[in-house]
């Protein structure tokens, strides 16, 4: 028999609703662009605000000029940290000023800010703001903070030592004493932004001496609570309004300045006032994962029992501290509840430095006390030779266990989710049949619902009512961020009611009205709002029914309610009637009462003690998670092939919400083991952008199997916890854990980068390496901040031609004022916007016929500049023809993508890391261009040579089909394995003669130097094919190759794989060229 | 300067404050339109994907000006008469959306592959809906959404 059929009181009878895919309540607003987040609200005279920060890490503020913003028409308000009630505010340690005073401690701190009638003029005014700094020694890293005499980032915080958390339980000594076995080793992890593709923002309205705050945060209460701290108000003085909410995971959870500095402004200038984060405001100043350095050795007996753990961890907090305490001890303790530790020890500290503050983030801290510790029995395993699936079996913890901290296991099928994982990929039968190259890992975590930590409360309160239509009303102040909060509270109250589902209707948080919550944060919702929901809806139910029982004249335990009706039980059809005349009977009598239900539900855990002593919370959720990956030795690439992840969640209530929320978490640990890092230069990343910084995207998504444990929590709303993080925190580590089973290597620090791989495989291609210093990033936000100019954005006037012919344009474009646009990512146009204008006036070169042509003659590709890429692509010649081209089309990546980017964009910049110029060059292509004085043609090659002069405009290029016998390819080379710039791109073409051997082989390789590298290839002429000549051969474009370093490699790792990528382009173009007889 | 266009298959006024601006700012801003969203402003996430002229584009990178004589398609467009497109009701049947944010980008971006291509292989709905960012789903049940679409399309076609 199943764990819920053995718990589940209601299991026999079978519940309507819980269990089921009903639709989810926001999901017409949602496909019909109807649903209102922050950055959709408009009011009557509402002002756009933009905010300065600091350029500087560290720095004491001198003095601040805004007399120049102010008096810029259409300018409001102006406020500085003067215009602030100079509170700290922050959610255990108080350290954050709303805008700066005295001093800013990252690059993004809050300084100023400006509300005006529309945002151009708000960034504008922003640039003129005048600030006058003191430069400061900063500290950038954990071994800076913690280093004897290193600068304090607070000066009130002696050795940068925001908190800090030590204890023993049992005897560790004597566990390590009788250990057979002993493993110990240092892993770090990293920031991880949560990339809600909305960003944070408010919009603030002061009225009767009130605020009225529309925001997008996860959490309304806590979130109007701390505001009212930053203010200087009492809370009911502060009314938060939550908007949809376009992603959280944390990030919308926090100490969010925005929100505050909205309300300020919206103070100041009597209006109301809208604040949202740029993307990039939103790499700079929110608050992402914090990373640590997590040291842990643990101790076995020769049977694989675990015997003893010990810990030391740091953890950099940047800046500021928010979460971040509660995050550490997350890190600290929870790890130690997933297997059966009799004995554990641990300490954990928190240093501040100054870089971006960090904060909650799904997971909270288990990712990476999950990257080390999982890694740890990972390795364990081998050194026992036992598998790492038996290892971890042998030691999960089950129902009834409590650990060292006191932890309650209520319900635990961890060994159930082993099992399942293990089941779902394969692992036994791919252990058995190994492949080279592939490997397998698991990984396993733990997570509470709910937990006790902002005062010895983690309740909630709900209302129902039954109307006097019979429709039932909830009224909670938890809220949606999209985890499907609305659906699931509307399942459970319904099924308490035993009314359908539709017929129950669900309120969005509105602090002045919502009875109090704490809203969505660690996993909480279901498990504690829906608790607090059932009993409103138990408490609704009742009344309801002892109204029936009035009308009826029956006892209320004879009577039933069937799909809106009531009646007795066994009744006939005839002697029911709705719940409604029900309802309606019971208000419309003399003394007659409305039905509403009260429901307040307490998790029944324990406020932990300062050591984190302590049950924190009523339940526990569990994950297991297997993957499985390819290495490819050459490159260090890893192919995510497969992964399966089991969650132990009790009952299930939507499934298919249920599964999303792993899909999507597994997916957002793939981010975090694999493609989401920066570049950083003196405490910022230097392109805080998704250039930089690429999420994971549908083609990089392995095949998902997602699973559930059967399981019953006895003290969850019909059995159910919370899923919403468990099935992110292990999958980094799986994932490490398959790769080193792969290949042999351990990756010990995040991100897991193909470079490290390749490095750990290949050490002899580094030995000669000669690391450079690292140089000031050129371009991006880094150079706009360090030239003052922060905003991002340029407010120019400038007007917009549209020449008709050739002439017209190039009579305009040779007055050397003007920027060319067609496709629409011009990248003039994006210089011109982003702070450094030169043009005058930006030309439509698409409306010119000529440019658009595609001429198709003689063997010769003649195609206009106007041309997008996407019209090219369709060109049903092209890939027989020309196939490197149609590679390099394919290899931007996007319909979308081609569609905006036209011939000329790719080819005039001269831009050798561009896919399109790469294949032109191995084709051999010809550039036709104008000037006022005649056109000219010539090699595409010698234009990247001697450069275009500055008059003339690209017209079209023309590529001659390769003769008989011949082959050609194209590759573009991602690291990450996601959309990106390339870290090298190649193309080749190779002809044969009769008897196969080379009349001539061409490679040009992208994206390594200034200008496309092009080996010679002389040693290949009259060969037949042979991959070590060919490979032999393509070795000059290591040191040919001058590449730099950046987020993308290393400059020695991009030289090696200028080597591979190009060997094996060469090599396919030269097959290509064998089957083309 | 004035600009015209047809919007939704209704014709469209707009006088752009500036030459430079963007069409994402003109539907949200001065024609109210918030259905399509800014996600990053580089072309990168795909929120802001509507169609023009049938093809796909990132409309917080097109400059409205070129849009001039253009047909432009937006999430307020697709349900007819509070009937949704086959699209929206994938999406809905698939349960395909968490916080929603991305959903206008991917609605459209589906919408602009099945109206070419009404029988998409998985390979080619992988690399449409790899087109648009989502940070919540992991892109399965919108993959799922994708084939369901085709189907309902299908149906709706025989019927």
């Amino acid at each position: 028999m199943s764990t819920r059929a053995l718990k589940d009181p209601k299991f026999e009878s079978g519940l309507l609703v819980v269990g089921k895919d009903v639709p989810r309540t926001d999901a017409i607003p949602k496909v019909t662009g109807a649903a209102q987040y922050v950055a959709d609200i408009h009011m009557p005279g509402m002002l756009h605000a933009a905010v300065l920060r600091s350029p500087h890490p560290h720095a004491r503020i001198l003095s601040i000029d805004t007399s120049a913003a102010r008096s810029m028409p259409g300018v409001k308000a102006v406020v500085t940290g003067e215009d602030t009630a100079k509170r700290k505010w922050g959610a255990f340690r108080p350290d954050l000023y709303p805008l700066a005073i005295n001093k800013v401690r990252y690059v993004g701190d809050e300084v100023a800010a400006v509300a005006a009638i529309d945002p151009e003029t708000a960034r504008a005014a922003v640039d003129r703001i005048v600030v006058e700094y003191e430069v400061l020694t900063g500290v950038f890293s954990l071994d800076e903070a913690m280093a004897p005499g290193a600068a304090l980032v607070h000066d009130d915080t002696p050795g940068n030592v925001a908190h800090e958390f030590a204890f023993e339980r049992g005897d560790v000594d004597a566990g390590f004493k009788a250990s057979d076995v002993i493993v110990e080793g240092t892993w770090d992890s990293i920031r991880q932004w949560h990339s809600s593709l909305e960003t944070i923002g408010c919009v603030a309205h002061w009225a009767n001496n009130r605020v009225s705050m529309w925001c997008n945060t996860q959490t309304p209460f806590l979130a109007r609570g701390r505001y009212a701290i930053a203010l200087g108000v009492p809370e009911s003085q502060v009314r938060v309004i939550q908007t949809e909410v376009g992603g959280g995971f944390g990030g919308k959870s926090g100490d969010d300045n925005g929100s505050v500095i909205a309300a300020i402004l919206a103070r100041k200038s009597g209006r109301p006032v809208k604040l949202i984060h740029t993307r990039e405001e939103e790499f700079l100043a929110s608050h992402p994962r914090m990373p640590m350095r997590y040291w842990v050795r643990l101790g076995f007996s020769k049977a694989g029992k675990v015997l003893a753990k010990e810990i030391r961890m740091w953890a950099d907090n940047g800046a500021y501290t928010g979460k971040s305490q509660a995050i550490l001890g997350a890190a600290t303790v929870r790890h130690d509840a997933l297997y059966k530790y009799p004995n554990a020890r641990a300490k954990s500290t928190l240093l501040y430095t100054n870089l971006v503050p960090t904060g909650a983030f799904r997971g909270f801290g288990n990712p990476s006390a999950d990257w080390a510790v999982e890694q740890a029995w990972d390795l364990a395993a081998e050194k026992l030779k036992i598998d790492v699936v038996d290892l971890l079996r042998l030691n999960a913890v089950e129902e009834g266990d409590v650990s060292p901290h006191n932890h309650k296991i209520t319900s635990g099928e961890l060994r159930q989710c082993i099992d399942k994982a293990a089941e779902l990929i394969q692992w036994k039968k791919k252990r058995k049949a190994r492949k080279d190259g592939h490997g397998l890992g698991m990984g396993c975590s733990i997570h509470v619902n709910g937990r006790r930590s902002f005062g010895d409360w983690d309740g909630s309160s709900a209302i129902v009512r039954i109307n006097e239509d019979g429709r039932a009303t909830i009224i909670t102040g938890e809220g949606e961020i999209g985890q499907g909060t609305l659906t699931v509270l509307r399942q459970i109250a319904a099924e308490e009611l035993g009314l359908p589902y539709e017929d129950v209707d669900i309120t969005r948080p509105d602090t002045d009205v919502h009875p109090h919550s704490l809203g969505a944060l660690a996993s909480r919702v279901t498990y504690v709002a829906g608790n607090a929901v059932k009993l409103a809806a138990n408490a609704a139910h009742k009344q309801l029914m002892a109204a029936a029982a009035e009308q009826f004249k029956k006892p209320a335990e004879d009577l039933t309610i069937i799909n809106g009706q009531i009646g007795p039980k066994k009744g006939a059809e005839s002697e029911f009637k709705p719940v409604s005349a029900v309802v309606r009977a019971n208000i419309y009598k003399r003394g007659g009462e409305a039905i509403v239900g009260v429901g307040n539900w307490d998790n029944p855990s324990e406020f932990p003690d300062h050591s984190r002593y302590g049950n924190e919370s009523g339940a526990y959720n569990f994950a297991a998670q297997a993957v499985e990956v390819e290495v490819d030795r050459g490159t260090g690439v890893v192919t995510l092939k497969e992964i399966s992840a089991v969650v132990d969640c009790g009952t299930v209530i939507h499934p298919a919400a249920a599964q999303g929320q792993v899909e999507g978490a597994v997916v957002q640990g793939i981010g975090l083991a694999m493609t989401e890092y920066f570049d950083w230069h003196q405490g910022t990343p230097t392109d805080p952008q998704y250039i930089d910084y690429p999420l994971p995207s549908a083609d990089f998504v392995p095949k998902i199997h997602v699973g559930f444990a059967d399981s019953y929590e006895p003290s969850g709303p019909f059995g159910a916890k919370g899923l919403g993080e468990i099935g992110l925190d292990a999958i980094p580590a799986a994932i490490a854990n398959a790769i080193a089973d792969a290949v042999g290597v351990r990756i010990h620090q995040l991100p897991i980068t193909a470079e490290k791989i390749h490095r750990a495989l290949h050490p002899e291609l580094y030995a000669d390496e000669k690391v450079a210093r690292a140089a000031p990033p050129k371009g991006g936000v880094w150079t706009r901040l360090a030239t003052g100019r922060p905003s991002g954005t340029r407010p120019f006037a400038m007007e917009l031609v549209t020449p008709k012919t050739v002439d017209e344009a190039i009579t305009l474009y040779a007055a050397g004022d003007t920027a060319i646009v067609s496709g629409g990512m011009s990248h003039a146009l994006r210089r011109e916007r982003t702070g450094f204008p030169q043009a005058k006036r930006l030309m439509n070169v698409g409306r010119i016929p000529e440019l658009l042509e595609i001429i198709n003659k003689n063997n010769c590709l003649r195609i206009g500049s106007a041309v997008n890429q996407q019209t090219l692509i369709t060109l049903p010649e092209l890939r027989e023809r020309w196939a490197a081209l149609a590679e390099a089309l394919d290899a931007a990546g996007h319909t979308r993508v081609r569609q905006m980017t036209t011939v000329g964009g790719s080819v005039a910049p001269l831009i050798g890391g561009f896919d399109m110029p790469v294949a032109l060059l191995a084709l051999n292509a010809r550039v036709i261009t104008a000037t006022p004085a005649g056109r000219k043609t010539r090699t595409l090659a010698e234009a990247f040579e001697k450069r275009f002069a500055k008059d003339e405009m690209v017209i079209a290029v023309e590529v001659d089909a390769l003769p008989a016998h011949s082959g050609s390819a194209f590759h573009k080379f991602l690291p990450r394995g996601v959309m990106e710039t390339p870290a090298a791109n190649a193309a080749a073409t190779v002809t044969l003669d009769a008897n196969g051997k080379c009349i001539a082989a061409h490679l040009v390789v992208g994206a390594v130097s200034w200008k496309p590298v092009v080996p010679d290839l002389s040693s290949l002429k009259g060969a037949a094919f042979d991959e070590v000549k060919i490979r032999a051969a393509v070795q000059a474009v290591r040191d040919m190759a001058q590449p730099l370093a950046n987020v993308r490699g290393s400059a020695m790792y991009k030289r090696n794989m200028a080597v591979e990528i190009g060997a094996r382009t060469l090599i396919r173009a030269w097959q290509k060229a064998m089957q083309n007889k | 300067m004035l600009i015209k266009f047809t919007l939704n298959g209704d014709p469209a006024e707009v006088h752009l404050k500036s030459p430079d601006r963007l069409l994402v700012d003109v539907l949200r801003e001065d024609l109210q339109l918030t259905g399509t969203k800014h996600g990053c402003g580089i072309g990168a996430c795909g929120t802001c994907t509507v169609i023009i002229d049938g093809a796909p584009i990132s409309s917080c990178l097109q400059l409205a000006a070129l849009c001039d004589g253009t047909d432009v398609r937006t999430v307020e467009g697709l349900a007819e008469a509070g009937v949704l497109h086959p699209v929206q009701q994938a999406f809905i049947n698939k349960s395909a959306m968490q916080c929603g944010i991305c959903i206008p980008g991917h609605v459209m971006q589906c919408v602009s592959l099945i109206e070419k291509n009404p029988n998409p292989s998985d390979e080619e709905i992988r690399a449409s809906a790899d087109s648009v960012y989502c940070r919540c789903t992991g892109y399965v049940k919108i993959m799922d959404a994708y084939r369901e679409a085709a189907a309902l399309l299908k149906k709706a076609g025989k019927s």
